[in-house]
């Protein structure tokens, strides 16, 4: 259910479960009143309802001054059921070809980068989490960017 | 801190870092003004990052918000500018929508969006839901974007890289029966509106397919396709 994800979304990034019913709210309020803004070419409704409810539980995150505090989570899937089959593949392909290609990164930079992407880190948050310098953290996440992007090789 | 016009290595680092969401603050007004200023970047950039990243989004697990969720925003949504009872009604039939949405995401057909056709006045009271369709096919095929309001029980149409000739497109209706039913031709490769005659504006909804096919202009609207679809998408509720 798509509620569920985006809540989820919330919840992980902003771990308050009040704030992240705000947020959630938020986001269905600007789904509504900018569905237009939709690019159908570049990603799936899903994908797109899914980086806005991210996007507003960072900038909640930002806004909200608060020294990081999110748990740990335990990555967990989800299948999607009722997907065509051929979709379902393509699908797992992406994701098999990324979570193959973040592997292969070398330690740290695709933790790194997990973390940046799942809990909505600041560079100095990942720093701290990881115990690295601001320095270190910043040349991880760039290179292993790059790395990351030569490696899933669709330019 | 970064020159302009940004060397190819900054410009990725940066574009990497405004899509994963590490910089805070100035540093990423700042990142956004060197890429603003930059020749060579594109938003598009930034898009090709999410999407390569997305399959991350199934790392979330999912937790159902509590039931409230939806008072609150219907009672959001009312203090905005609708009518209350229109907006809750909306709200749930919305909201069932997007359930469905998230299911059948991941087909390429579907879509959430259809920028609103700014031609028909406001309605007074509650709109009913709006019904859309994006209809494709081979993948430099016909892109076909359909909007239905079912208050004034007309069809918006957008139709790009459609090749007419002999044959024109016509406009197919697929309920679950499978059985299509014609909407008519449509115009190739520009905006149109369709009116829905009164017997299938029914079908105008969740699952439904809406397909396109080349067909002679004689007869239109025929009772069968002649040939495969050049594109098809399935219907949402949003």
């Amino acid at each position: 259910m798509t509620s569920a994800k985006l809540f989820g979304i919330c919840l992980r990034i902003s771990a308050d479960r009040d704030a992240a019913e705000d947020i959630l709210q938020e986001v269905y309020i600007k789904v509504w009143n900018r569905a237009g803004r939709f690019d159908s070419g570049r990603a799936s409704p899903i994908t797109w309802l899914c980086a806005i409810a991210r996007n507003a539980a960072i900038d909640w995150r930002r806004a909200s001054l608060r020294p990081g505090t999110v748990p740990e989570e335990a990555a967990s899937t989800v299948a999607d059921s009722a997907l065509p089959a051929d979709r379902v593949i393509e699908r797992d392909q992406m994701r098999a070809r990324l979570l193959y290609c973040i592997d292969q990164l070398q330690r740290g930079h695709g933790d790194a980068i997990r973390a940046a992407f799942l809990d909505g880190l600041t560079y100095a948050e990942l720093a701290d989490r990881m115990a690295v310098p601001l320095g270190t953290m910043k040349s991880w996440i760039r290179r292993g960017m790059q790395r990351l992007k030569e490696c899933i090789g669709d330019g | 801190m970064a020159e302009v016009p940004l060397s190819a290595e900054e410009r990725d680092g940066l574009v990497a870092e405004l899509a994963l969401g590490v910089l805070d603050g100035e540093e990423r007004a700042a990142a956004l003004r060197a890429l603003m200023a930059d020749p060579a970047f594109t938003p598009g950039l930034i898009e090709d990052w999410q999407r390569r990243l997305a399959p991350l989004y199934d790392e979330y697990t999912p937790v159902a918000p509590a039931d409230t969720l939806w008072a609150g925003i219907a009672a959001r949504i009312d203090d905005a500018d609708a009518p209350r009872e229109g907006a809750l009604r909306q709200l749930r039939i919305w909201r069932a929508g997007a359930m469905i949405a998230g299911v059948a995401a991941a087909s390429l057909a579907l879509v959430l969006l259809f920028r609103p056709v700014p031609s028909s006045p406001p309605l007074p009271g509650p709109a009913a839901p709006v019904a859309i369709a994006q209809m494709t096919g081979a993948v430099d095929g016909p892109v076909v974007l359909a909007r239905f309001d079912p208050a004034s029980g007309r069809l918006s149409l957008r139709a790009s890289a459609v090749k007419p000739g002999a044959l024109a497109p016509e406009l197919w209706v697929i309920p679950p029966d499978g059985k299509p039913r014609s909407l008519g031709l449509i115009a190739a490769n520009t905006d149109s509106q369709l009116p829905v005659e009164a017997r299938l504006r029914a079908f105008m909804t969740e699952g439904a397919t809406l397909a396109v096919t080349m067909e002679p202009v004689d007869g239109a609207p025929h009772a069968a396709p002649s040939s495969a679809p050049v594109a098809s998408g399935k219907i949402s509720l949003i």
